[in-house]
């Protein structure tokens, strides 16, 4: 290309002084003696296809050159043209961006292959462009907006959960993920990692499997299985705020051992060191990896007085009610938002010490215990706590053996609490009475919008009632949206016209 | 708006009424049938709300006729609520799945927990059972051991191998129990799988069924929107054309009414412009014509100018041969005169210090002649002192003299007047007038009233008012000054004090610091005075003017420019008046005094002085310079002296005189009778003194016997005799 490139920007040089020459010469037959058939043959071909590129003159010979048949301007292609694509071609060793104008800038981004290596292109370009023709390249279906909207993001968080999704203790070389840090340290923000692969194990054990208390045998025999330790690479990642990570295989088939499945003690604390060290962390998921209350409590206790820490999901894994107490006393250690406990196993005791913990928090918006068994209990000890609560905007209690004693305190708390937005009580035992006095309860609270008693043995009247004035409820909290100044009942009518008109 | 209201609350009930009927067969989702059952109340309650959409629009319709303004705003609200709505059983309908495994879940785990407490409960049973059963056959192993006898000992053994068959069998009935529970439970985790996997596809179709529901329904909303937006703006575009095209309308008349004038006076302008131009045309013509002319005359001039060029040229090589030989006598002549001039020189040059010498000579004659003049003049001057001194000696002898005759004229005519008044009074008896001439009074030579200075004016009017507060009426009746009448004396003197309050500016500066210790009257002579020597004032008509001018201005209430003009005009005429009443006046005395009662100056106002002063000063310039040679001259008129004398001469009437004369013959005659009456009186008396005389004699010597007596009678008798004709003759 160098060479082809240097030859006509000479020839141009040499024919634009001849052409200058023959220009004027030719202007002033043109002047003199009008249109000639002959004009072709007056200008040698050569030199127009040349000569058109000295820009300054072409404006000057298209009035003679317009008769030319042959004329075409795609001949050569512009100098510009021919720079930027060798910038394209030789972009790996020699990467000249930002010193180009804004438009070549584009031009070149735009003609970049996406197999460029990351050592490149990963600092040096920012173009969303760019970015995202790699992520169409490598992936079919990317969720943009998952991401911030940033492809460069998308393609970096998801890269990174790839290797870490691949790799293989022991026989993976850790520097394949840690060579990666300095390219995408400023760009990863979130890791979500649903799959950790165990160490290569010996072929004799598949048969194994098949027995029931295999798991257990195989805890006990394999204290090596521990998976990849995160804590280099969370480390350096300087941005990190959401980590979510289910310790398991995916797509195991007929290869399922249960000791795929395993959440050693020794990840666990390294687990726990990892995210105590990230200051940055906002968000800490671990679910589906089998986390009973020992482990809990080393990973919670690591996150005791955690400085950004706001969301907390530990659902479907084995806490019991030692766990809940200490993620009771997070609560009252941290700045935690939301506490996701759903599907565990947590009982009357758990939930009540969570309740006391929840009477004077001021922090938690969000409280999901789906799917445990707090009982009426636990129920009635959290209801009693949400009376001196002034946060809490989110229950979820689905599936947790509630009665119609709870349901009695619950439609006490509506009276009085004006901050809840949202509880769940599907799946529960609340009875037709319980129902009714929830209606009571619903009848005063206007702030409630959500109110889900699907397959709580709740009369259909009372939950169509309930409805109603969670309708109301929404109306009005839609009025307060639009115009916060005056608070006016939903149904004057009036009211949606105005903000709209 | 509360229909709408109410209506989306009564649609809100239908919703929660087929919601509800929806969830109810969808929980227990074991059941195919029931599955069934709920798609298809779901799919009703899809026609119902297709249904209610339609009647949404129908209503929408009548909403339209009823209010055209919110239409859009309105079907977006509705819109927004049936979304909102449909979003809302949406998300019930896929979160039910949801909730139905949860539940199942929780059943299972029930169930679970029981059959684990069972299974529990059952193993510890075993455990006790075999645990006895296993005591058993070890106690029976110590009684084994005790037997002696080998057939003893094969039947405990026998027996102990009964009892741990029999164990063993019941572990491996148990072991048997709970495999078979594993696979059941194996089956029920196939099963469950398969449920879950069928929960999740039907979790799927859901979403999937409700994304394109909602999909559906929002492109409906979106273009039931759409059309309601597109109503309205048709709505407002045919209104709007409509506007438009009435705008364009009168717009369009209008442009057609512009155009018409436009038309209109395009085609004055072009008559116009035909018009001028054949007028130009013509004048261009005429022009030409003219120009052709002129260029023909200018040819024929041309070739009059050549022809005399010719002329001239030949004249002129003619005057230059000439010339030449001219020229060459004149070189002759020049030499000549060269000659000549050099000769002429020296005579100059003589002529010269001849002219140097007769410049002394004139200049010392010219000294003494002006020393001759000088002299001159200053004899002159004296001559005219002394001439002024003898005019003034001329005068004041002439005065005395005329006042001398006057004296003795009037002591004349007193005495004339004195006997005229004695025959008249005691002769007559006829009551006598003095007769009153203008002459009488006259003191003095005759003149025209001796003009005197204005300052003099001054002094007298100042003094004279002074006066009158004291003597009012005395002064008013011995105003010799003549004042013209129709002014009084205090008026002029308040006019004079508000001139000179008025016209300090024309005082000079340092007159004005000399009159400050000066008294109140002397201060005002001296600063008028200053005043009319500034203004030109210096007689006492000048004065007369200006006090008359003053009072004419004030008649005129506002004076504006022009009428002061003609205020000016009225001045010359006025002074002859003046002249005329003047005589008048000094006849008719006190009659005429203010006839016409001047109104008092005070109605002038002190900012109108400066104006009047002006325009005064203006009117009396001209009159001025003409008279100024007149009065240096003063001659003396003395065509009225001979009439004076004459008329002091006839101070007595021809008739008075007649009378006299027949007067005096009678008086003649009446004296003769008289002397001859008194001669006898006398007679008379000095016979009665006699006969006194002699009585008293008589009586003396009757009386006294003394002899003396009679003597002494005697002598006083003769003597009162005496006196008696005396007094008879007086």
């Amino acid at each position: 290309m160098q060479e082809t490139l240097v030859t006509p920007t000479l020839s141009v040089l040499s024919r634009s002084s001849t052409t200058m020459q023959d220009r004027s010469s030719t202007a002033g037959q043109a002047s003199s003696t009008g249109p000639q058939p002959s004009r072709p043959s007056v200008i040698p071909p050569p030199s127009k296809s040349k000569g058109w590129k000295s820009g300054a003159n072409v404006r000057q010979m298209r009035r003679i050159i317009a008769e030319d048949p042959e004329w075409s301007l795609a001949i050569v292609p512009l100098l510009t043209e021919l720079c930027i694509q060798h910038i394209v071609e030789n972009f790996q060793n020699n990467p000249i961006l930002k010193q180009l104008l804004p438009e070549h800038q584009q031009k070149v981004l735009n003609h970049l292959s996406p197999d460029l290596p990351l050592t490149v292109t990963a600092n040096l370009i920012d173009d969303e462009n760019y970015w995202r023709r790699c992520c169409m390249q490598r992936w079919p279906v990317c969720h943009v907006a998952r991401h911030g909207g940033s492809w460069k993001r998308l393609f970096f968080e998801r890269h990174l959960e790839n290797l870490i999704k691949h790799f293989i203790p022991s026989t993976t070389d850790p520097a394949v993920i840690l060579d990666l840090l300095p390219f995408c340290r400023n760009y990863v923000r979130r890791l979500r990692v649903d799959q950790f692969l165990p160490p290569v194990q010996l072929p004799l054990q598949p048969w194994n499997g098949e027995l029931s208390d295999s798991g257990s045998e195989a805890e006990m025999e394999q204290p090596t299985g521990d998976h990849y330790q995160l804590r280099d690479l969370v480390a350096g990642l300087s941005h990190l705020e959401e980590l979510d990570l289910v310790y398991g295989v995916k797509d195991c088939g007929m290869n399922f051992e249960w000791n795929l499945f395993l959440f050693t003690y020794q990840d666990c604390h390294s687990l726990a060191t990892t995210i105590k060290a990230c200051h940055t962390l906002k968000t800490f998921r671990l679910t589906r990896s089998k986390v009973d209350d020992d482990k809990a409590r080393i990973l919670i206790r690591s996150l005791l007085d955690h400085p950004a820490l706001e969301e907390l999901d530990l659902s479907h894994n084995l806490i019991g009610d030692r766990g809940a107490r200490a993620a009771a006393k997070l609560l009252s250690h941290s700045h935690l938002r939301v506490l996701t406990l759903a599907n565990n196993q947590v009982r009357a005791p758990g939930a009540q010490s969570l309740a006391h913990a929840l009477a004077h928090n001021t922090n938690l918006i969000s409280l999901n215990l789906r799917l445990n068994c707090i009982e009426d209990e636990g129920g009635q000890a959290l209801a009693h706590a949400l009376q001196t609560n002034k946060c809490l905007t989110t229950l979820h209690l689905g599936g947790n053996e509630l009665s119609e004693p709870t349901a009695t305190l619950l439609s006490q708390v509506l009276t009085v609490n004006t901050t809840l937005t949202s509880i769940n009580l599907s799946c529960n035992h609340i009875g037709l009475d319980g129902g009714k006095q929830l209606l009571e309860g619903m009848s005063d609270n206007k702030t409630l919008l959500e109110f889900d008693l699907r397959l709580s043995d709740v009369a259909q009247e009372s939950e169509y009632l309930i409805g109603q004035a969670l309708c109301a409820n929404r109306e009005a909290a839609r009025q307060r949206a639009l115009n916060p100044s005056h608070f006016i009942s939903p149904i004057t009518a009036k009211g949606p016209e105005n903000p709209v008109g | 708006m509360n229909p709408p209201g109410s209506l989306g609350v009564l649609e809100e009930k239908e919703e929660e009424d087929l919601s509800i009927p929806v969830l109810g067969p969808s929980i227990h989702s074991d059941n195919p049938q029931e599955r069934i059952q709920a798609r298809r109340l779901r799919i009703a309650a899809r026609l119902e709300a297709r249904r209610r959409e339609a009647l949404g629009e129908y209503l929408d319709g009548k909403k339209e006729s009823e209010e055209d303004q919110s239409k859009s705003s309105k079907q977006k609200e509705e819109s927004r609520l049936k979304l909102a709505k449909l979003l809302l059983c949406g998300t019930e309908l896929v979160t039910n799945i949801q909730v139905a495994t949860d539940i199942r879940e929780i059943h299972r785990r029930v169930e679970e927990e029981e059959i684990k407490r069972q299974r529990l409960e059952k193993l510890e049973n075993e455990v006790k059972t075999s645990q006895d059963k296993f005591d058993e056959i070890t106690a029976k192993w110590e009684e084994g051991r005790q037997k002696r006898i080998p057939q003893d000992l094969w039947d405990v053994l026998s027996t102990q191998q009964v009892h741990c068959a029999a164990l063993i069998e019941d572990k491996n009935k148990l072991i048997s129990e709970l495999q078979q529970e594993l696979k059941t439970k194996d089956d029920q985790y196939v099963k469950d799988l398969k449920k879950q996997s069928d929960d999740i596809c039907l979790l799927l179709e859901r979403m999937e069924e409700q994304v394109k529901n909602v999909m559906k329904t929002f492109r409906q909303e979106l273009s039931y929107i759409e059309k309601a937006f597109e109503i309205e703006r048709q709505e407002l575009l045919t209104s709007n054309k409509k506007k438009w095209e009435r705008a364009l309308q009168a717009h369009n008349a209008k442009e057609l009414e512009y155009l018409m004038n436009r038309i209109k006076k395009v085609e004055d302008y072009e008559k116009q412009l035909n018009k001028q131009r054949i007028w130009d045309w013509e004048e261009y013509n005429m022009i030409k014509i003219k120009l052709e002319q002129d260029v023909q005359i200018l040819e024929q001039q041309l070739q009059q100018m050549k022809a005399t060029y010719q002329l001239n040229q030949e004249k002129l090589e003619y005057n230059f041969q000439v010339l030449k030989k001219r020229d060459e006598e004149s070189t002759v002549i020049k030499s000549q005169q060269k000659r000549k001039i050099n000769r002429l020189h020296d005579t100059l040059n003589n002529l010269r210090s001849k002219y140097a010498k007769q410049i002394k000579q004139f200049q010392e004659e010219n000294q003494s002649l002006t020393s001759d003049y000088k002299r001159l003049v200053m004899q002159f001057k004296e001559l005219q002192k002394a001439m002024r001194h003898f005019a003034l000696i001329d005068d004041k002898q002439f005065r005395e003299i005329w006042l001398m005759n006057e004296e003795e004229a009037k002591d004349l005519i007193s005495r004339a007047f004195d006997v005229d008044r004695i025959i008249h009074t005691h002769h007559l008896g006829l009551p006598w007038t003095a007769p009153d001439f203008w002459f009488l009074r006259n003191v003095g030579p005759i003149s025209q009233q001796q003009q005197k200075s204005a300052t003099q004016i001054l002094e007298e009017v100042l003094m004279q008012t002074e006066e009158e507060g004291t003597e009012e009426a005395a002064s008013e009746a011995e105003s010799y000054l003549d004042l013209p009448k129709q002014i009084s004396a205090k008026t002029t003197r308040k006019i004079l004090m508000l001139l000179c309050d008025e016209s300090g500016f024309l005082i000079e500066s340092k007159l004005l610091s000399l009159l400050l210790p000066l008294e109140k009257n002397e201060c005002y002579l001296l600063k008028l005075d200053a005043i009319f020597s500034a203004l030109g004032i210096e007689s006492e008509d000048d004065l007369y003017k200006l006090v008359n001018f003053f009072l004419r201005y004030r008649v005129y209430h506002s004076p504006s420019s022009q009428e002061q003009t003609s205020l000016m005009s009225a001045l010359e005429p006025g002074e002859k008046r003046d002249l005329e009443e003047q005589k008048e006046e000094s006849l008719g005395e006190g009659e005429a005094e203010e006839k016409e009662h001047p109104p008092s100056p005070k109605l002038i106002h002190p900012n109108d002085v400066l104006k009047i002063l002006e325009a005064f000063v203006m009117g009396l310039k001209k009159p001025r310079d003409s008279q100024a040679p007149v009065k240096l001259k003063h001659v003396r008129d003395d065509s009225k002296d001979s009439e004076y004398w004459e008329a002091l001469t006839t101070v007595i009437p021809d008739t008075t005189q007649n009378l006299w004369d027949a007067l005096y013959t009678a008086l003649e005659k009446y004296h003769l009778i008289l002397t001859q009456r008194a001669k006898l009186l006398i007679e008379n008396n000095s016979l009665e003194q006699q006969n006194t005389e002699l009585q008293m004699l008589l009586q003396q010597y009757l009386e006294s016997k003394v002899g003396d007596g009679p003597s002494k009678d005697g002598r006083q008798a003769a003597k009162g005799g005496s006196g008696a004709g005396a007094d008879i003759r007086k």
